[in-house]
Formats: C-alpha cells, sequence, structure tokens
C-alpha cells in the first residue's frame, strides 16, 4: 500500500477547494470536507491491513514514498511518510474522531456566517494532523506540528467577533508557540549531531553512541518543552481552559482528542532517544505530567463552565499520558490516549448538544436537564464514567495501565498521588454530572425548550459513547486477536518488547473502590441544593479561591508581562523609535535632505560666478600641487 | 636667440588679461573675446617650448594649430548662442541671465 499519502492530501485538497470554490458550491461544500475526511477513514483500513500483514518485517515503513526536498551537496531533505503500530493509533483516533465531529459540526454550525470557511479549517487542521502523525522526518513534523497549531489558533478564535475569543486564541498560540521554540532548538541540536532528520536514523545514530548524555539530555528536554506547550502541561497548561471560548466541536477536535495528545505522540515517537538519555528527562516527564494532574483535578472541582471543567479533564488525561510516558510504557499511554480520544470527544460533544439547546453553559444556571435530554445524559454519563475509570468502560481499562506501570516502578510517591488524582477526578466529574442532569434546573426561561438534538448531532454522540463501552476491551489479547491484531493492545504497540495484558486485580479493585468513593463524595456535596458543598467552600475559603483563580498563575503570567515582556519592550521599543528610527534611518535621510537644499544655493545660474569657481578652484589646486611636489 | 622667459611673460600676461577679461566683464561677447586671449597665451606657451626644446621637430606647433581651429569652431557656437540669448532676452549681458539656478 504505497497510497499512505493520500491519507493526508485528501483533506488538504478539500481545504484547498473550499478555500477557492467554498462560496459556489452547495450547502458551502461542507459534505467535501466531510466526504474527504471519510475517504481519509477509508484508506486507513488498507493501511491497517498492510501494516499487520508486515509486522514481522522490521524496516517496513508501510511504503510511504520519500520526496527529495532540498538537495545541496552535502544537505539532503527526504520528506517522507512512515507507518507504525503508533502512527496506526494516531490515523485511527484522528480520522475517526475528525468524521464525528464533523458530521456533528454540521447541524451544531449551521446558520454560521462562516459555515463554509469552518468546514474549510476543519479540512486543513485535519490534512495537517494527519501529516504530523505520519511524518517519518522531524522537519515534516514541525510543519505539520506548526500548521495544527494555526489551525487550532483560526478556530479558537472562530467567533472573533467576541473579545474573549480573539484574546483566548492569541493566548493559546502565543503559549504553544513558547514550546514550539523549544522544539525547534531541539530538532536542530539532534540534526546537528546527526546529520539527518530521519526519525529512524537519528535513532540508529544514538544507539550508536553519538550524541553525548548530556548533549542527549537537552535535546530531548527541549523536545518535551515543545510536547509540553502542545500538549499543555503545566506550566503551559494556561491556554487550554481559554481555548474553550473555540466553537464545542472545535474543543472536541482539536483541544481533546487530536492535536493536544500531539505531544503525547512527539515523546511516544521519541521514547527510546529519552531512554537513552540521562534518566532525570523521564523524571522531569513524570514530574511535569503529575503536576499536571494534580493541579487539573484540583482546578476542576471549582470551575463552572461546563466546557471549563471538561477542559481541566483533559489535561488530567493528558497528565496521565506523561505520567505513563515517564515511566517508559509506550503502550500505557497510548492506550490511555486512544480511549480518550472517544470518551473526552464524547463528553465535549454532549456538552455542545446542552449548549446548543440552552444557550447557556455555566453550571449555575444548568440542572435538571435529564428528563429534557434523556440520550445527551446518558452519553454524558457514560463518558463522565469512563473519565472518572468505572468498569467496564474504556477509560477504566486506560487508567488501570497507568496505574499498573507506575506500580511497576515501585515510585510511591507518584503512586500515591495517582491514587489521590482518581478520587478527585471522579469527584469533579461527578459534581459536573449532578450540576447539570439531576435537581431542579436553576434557570427555567433558558431550559423550556431543550430538547436532544437532531440525528446528525446524535449519531455521532452514539458511535462515541459504542467506543467508549467497549474500546477499553482491546486491551485484552482474545480480542485483539479476533479483530486481526497479533494480541491485545499490549502486543501491538509497545517501545522495545511486547507485553502481554495483564491485569493485577488489587490495584483494579483499589482504584475502582476510590473512584466509587468519590462518586458517592460528589453526589454527597453536590446534589440538591449542594449545601456541603457550599458549607465546604466556606470554611476553607482561601484554599477554594486558590483554586477558583487557577492558582493565580494567570495573574502572575499577566503580572509578568507586563512588568518584564512589556517593560523590555518598551526599552527596546524606545530604543527602536528614538535611536533606530528618529537618529538613523531618519537622520541620515534628514541629513541629505539639508545637504541638497542647503547646497542648491550656490548654484547661482550666474555665468562669472561659475567662472570665479573654476579659477579659483584651479587656483587652489595649483598651489597645493606645487606645496605637495615641493 | 630671444631667452624663453619673454615668451612665458608675454603669455602669463596675456593669460592674467583674458582672465580678467572673464571674471569682470558682463558682456558674453566680451567675455568670448577674453576666453580666445586665453587660448591664444596657451598657443604662445606651446610655440615658445616647442621651438626652446625641440628646434628641429614639428610636434608642438601642431598644437598651436589644433588650438587656433578649435578656438575658431568654439566662437562659432558661443555666437551661435550669444545671438539666440540676444534674441529671447534682449540682453547680452551675462548678470541679467541666470534661469539655470536653483
Amino acid at each position: 500500500m504505497g497510497e499512505v499519502w493520500l491519507i493526508p492530501a485528501i483533506p488538504a485538497a478539500a481545504f484547498v477547494a473550499l478555500l477557492l470554490f467554498g462560496k459556489y458550491l452547495p450547502r458551502r461544500g461542507d459534505w467535501l470536507a466531510i466526504g474527504a475526511i471519510a475517504a481519509s477513514f477509508v484508506i486507513f483500513f488498507p493501511v491497517l491491513i498492510d501494516l499487520l500483514d508486515n509486522l514481522d518485517q522490521p524496516d517496513f515503513t508501510g511504503g510511504g514514498r520519500a520526496w527529495e526536498w532540498v538537495s545541496l551537496d552535502a544537505f539532503n531533505i527526504q520528506l517522507g511518510f512512515h507507518v507504525d503500530q503508533l502512527t496506526i493509533v494516531m490515523l485511527a483516533v484522528v480520522s475517526f474522531v475528525a468524521l464525528m465531529v464533523q458530521v456533528y459540526s454540521v447541524a451544531y454550525m449551521r446558520g454560521d456566517p462562516r459555515y463554509g470557511w469552518y468546514f474549510a479549517m476543519m479540512s486543513f487542521f485535519a490534512a495537517a494532523m494527519l501529516t504530523l502523525v505520519l511524518a517519518d522526518n522531524l522537519l515534516l513534523l514541525y510543519v505539520a506540528w506548526e500548521g495544527v497549531g494555526f489551525g487550532s489558533y483560526i478556530l479558537i478564535g472562530f467567533w472573533h467577533e467576541r473579545r474573549s475569543a480573539a484574546e483566548a486564541a492569541k493566548k493559546a498560540f502565543i503559549t504553544t508557540r513558547i514550546g514550539d521554540v523549544g522544539l525547534l532548538i531541539g530538532i536542530i541540536l539532534l540534526w546537528r549531531e546527526a546529520g539527518t532528520f530521519d526519525i529512524s536514523e537519528i535513532f540508529e545514530f544514538a544507539e550508536g553512541g553519538g550524541y553525548s548524555a548530556e548533549y542527549l539530555t537537552l535535546a530531548v528536554l527541549l523536545l518535551f518543552a515543545g510536547a509540553v506547550g502542545k500538549s499543555a502541561q503545566f506550566p503551559l497548561h494556561v491556554w487550554l481552559p481559554d481555548a474553550m471560548e473555540g466553537p464545542t466541536p472545535v474543543s472536541a477536535l482539536i483541544h481533546a482528542a487530536t492535536m493536544v495528545v500531539a505531544g503525547i505522540y512527539l515523546v511516544a515517537r521519541m521514547l527510546p532517544l529519552f531512554e537513552l538519555a540521562d534518566p532525570v528527562a523521564l523524571s522531569v516527564v513524570t514530574a511535569i505530567g503529575l503536576t499536571t494532574v494534580m493541579m487539573s483535578v484540583t482546578m476542576g472541582l471549582t470551575a463552572t463552565d461546563i466546557k471549563r471543567v471538561i477542559a481541566y479533564s483533559t489535561l488530567n488525561s493528558l497528565g496521565l499520558m506523561m505520567v505513563a510516558l515517564g515511566s517508559g510504557s509506550v503502550t500505557a499511554a497510548m492506550l490511555y490516549l486512544f480511549a480518550h480520544a472517544f470518551f473526552k470527544a464524547l463528553l465535549f460533544l454532549s456538552a455542545g448538544s446542552i449548549i446548543h439547546a440552552t444557550e447557556r453553559q455555566d453550571l449555575t444556571e444548568l440542572g435538571g436537564l435529564s428528563s429534557k435530554m434523556p440520550v445527551t445524559s446518558v452519553v454524558f454519563g457514560i463518558g463522565a464514567l469512563s473519565m472518572a475509570g468505572i468498569f467496564p468502560l474504556a477509560g477504566f481499562w486506560a487508567k488501570d495501565e497507568i496505574l499498573n506501570v507506575s506500580g511497576d516502578n515501585q515510585n510511591w510517591v507518584v503512586y500515591v498521588f495517582m491514587m489521590l488524582s482518581v478520587f478527585i477526578t471522579a469527584l469533579y466529574m461527578t459534581r459536573l454530572f449532578v450540576r447539570t442532569f439531576t435537581g431542579r434546573p436553576r434557570n427555567h426561561h433558558a431550559q423550556e425548550h431543550a430538547h436532544d438534538a437532531e440525528p446528525m448531532m446524535t449519531v455521532p454522540l452514539l458511535l462515541l459513547a459504542a467506543l467508549t463501552l467497549v474500546g477499553g476491551f482491546v486491551a485484552f489479547g482474545s480480542v485483539g486477536e479476533a479483530l486481526g491484531f497479533p494480541g491485545g493492545f499490549g502486543e501491538f504497540v509497545f517501545l522495545e518488547e511486547a507485553e502481554a495484558f495483564h491485569f493485577p486485580w488489587d490495584v483494579a479493585i483499589l482504584s475502582t473502590l476510590i473512584a466509587i468513593g468519590g462518586i458517592a463524595a460528589g453526589v454527597y456535596f453536590w446534589s440538591g441544593e449542594a449545601a456541603p458543598a457550599r458549607r465546604a467552600a466556606q470554611s476553607l475559603r482561601p484554599v477554594y479561591r486558590t483554586l477558583a483563580n487557577n492558582y493565580y498563575l494567570d495573574d502572575a503570567y499577566q503580572w509578568v508581562i507586563n512588568h518584564v515582556v512589556l517593560a523590555g519592550g518598551a526599552v527596546i521599543g524606545w530604543f527602536d523609535r528614538n535611536v533606530v528610527n528618529d537618529t538613523a534611518v531618519d537622520g541620515s535621510a534628514g541629513l541629505g535632505v539639508f545637504a541638497g537644499f542647503g547646497m542648491k544655493f550656490l548654484e547661482t545660474g550666474k555665468l562669472p560666478n561659475y567662472a570665479l569657481a573654476i579659477s579659483l578652484g584651479v587656483i587652489v589646486i595649483s598651489i597645493v600641487f606645487l606645496v605637495v611636489s615641493v | 636667440m630671444i631667452p624663453i622667459e619673454n615668451f612665458l611673460v608675454l603669455s602669463a600676461i596675456l593669460f592674467s588679461l583674458g582672465m580678467y577679461g572673464v571674471l569682470a566683464r558682463r558682456s558674453a561677447i566680451l567675455i568670448i573675446m577674453s576666453v580666445e586671449l586665453m587660448l591664444q597665451a596657451v598657443s604662445i606657451n606651446f610655440i615658445a617650448f616647442a621651438v626652446f626644446l625641440y628646434p628641429d621637430q614639428f610636434r608642438g606647433l601642431i598644437f598651436a594649430i589644433f588650438v587656433i581651429t578649435i578656438a575658431a569652431a568654439e566662437v562659432g557656437l558661443a555666437l551661435a548662442i550669444v545671438l539666440r540669448l540676444f534674441r529671447n532676452r534682449a540682453t547680452a549681458n551675462v548678470d541679467e541671465v541666470d534661469i539655470l539656478k536653483w
């Protein structure tokens, strides 16, 4: 199957077509965007079968062809595509979720003045994301990486008439750019020694001891900085909650299922380098992941915007994946990524249904929706239980895999914090569900006409809910074999050696009990009038305020921007205006003007003056000549 | 034989007179005449040195003839310009002609 390149090429072509002719197409071309991503999803299957047929061949690359991009004497850049198990998982997630989200968007975005532009940008994003996961070299990966960042920027700020949306788009772009600079430097560092951007060649070079340990550690930490920005890890996580200003399907696709896991994918892809580097590199990954988990779960307890709560749960999930990667397990991280894509897209899209029906997204104005929107409440409940890690949903298997890995590593600090996060996750997901769907409506006006959305929106929800129900079973060896895989997830996606699915009952029972405890506590705190929660917030006022203000990180960053960045910018701006512009540029121009204007009065036009000047000139030159020559 | 200094002094006097004329006179015709005077001073120099240094050769004298020829052509041109000037401005006073000034 040499047609791998078609997978990103078709949405890219759709983007170009929509950009040029979208206005003239019937229905503004939404069918073209959906058809393109559906075609990519269909092409994915022959690629998968091809890979399964060739699993025993170590240098199989999926037949992706390579293009010569830059060809100089000693500097060649080949662009190509590469298919392996990691890529396949990402392709499945990205193409399927993108398809679901675009179908859902048809109904959600109906009547929007920029309907066609929305689908064009969705196609652009899909093309960039698919290129990112297929790239066989870091340069192409970086280009696609920036492409998805740009797509995210446009789509967060899709309703840019609203100032907060424009600000959120800017914040997301600039914050991720900070990490991207690290990524670019890391790529250049890897290239400088190895002389190639090709990922597998870099691995060979590193395994041959081409990099010194410190050099490699620095390089992978810089790569990780890129992942921290894109995957919204502490301390660059601040953009993701704000990114909820975008349309909800965008949040489902970009800020839950695909773009934010690009950082996870990057670390998973480059994990052999992390393992070769100093152990501190993986410790940093674990520490950052765990910090993100603990910050996000606590912030999720106080946020009142339904989408922001889900955004915090996304941070939570991304942190868990980073912890798994920091423990050196690609299997656990990718299994979680796989499961997370479905249930988080499900959560976002159900939240979108609620927002669509009530035009409210604040928990203080919702409540009691389960009777009005039964389908939505059921699928939302499935998503929330999966996030909380309840048997037998996808999130349960994935999270237990991560708990196993951190338990196997005998790192009890991590383990204890992970268990704590399980409790708080269950707590705030319960809060979200209880405050949205049960109790009495807090705003009757908004809910008068609330009802389940039309089939165009509920069918994707049901499909995603079904996958959330059964998706976790891919971890079992027999399920994988029945589907034609060599075994369970762990025998398909792994770093060095396949690991069969193992299921330590103690971890599973402990985590389930903790999660059920979290749910029970959530029901106690927030059901009805939520009096216990109010009392808790009263008695723990400083804690509550800290959480509600996102640990004051946004304020701290704003302070740094105001007092360091802008103050430094003011100094540079002063230098630019006064020295560079006024003195150097305008000054030299002014000198020319002054000289020309002043000198022109020497041109009197009168013959005797010229004659006199010539004569005097000759006399002076003669005298000089005499003096010098004597 | 007349010593060369005499020729040189004569040439210098003629040149200075011509220069004075060019600088001091206001009439275009007189300026042209003064220029002629300067040119002839140079010619005298050429002939004097030619005879003095290479009496049996001819090439210094050629220059004098060359200068006279050029001067004749130049006077023709200059008089034509002055004629046009007089037609347009009704004056040949160079002080009153400054259309090329800033």
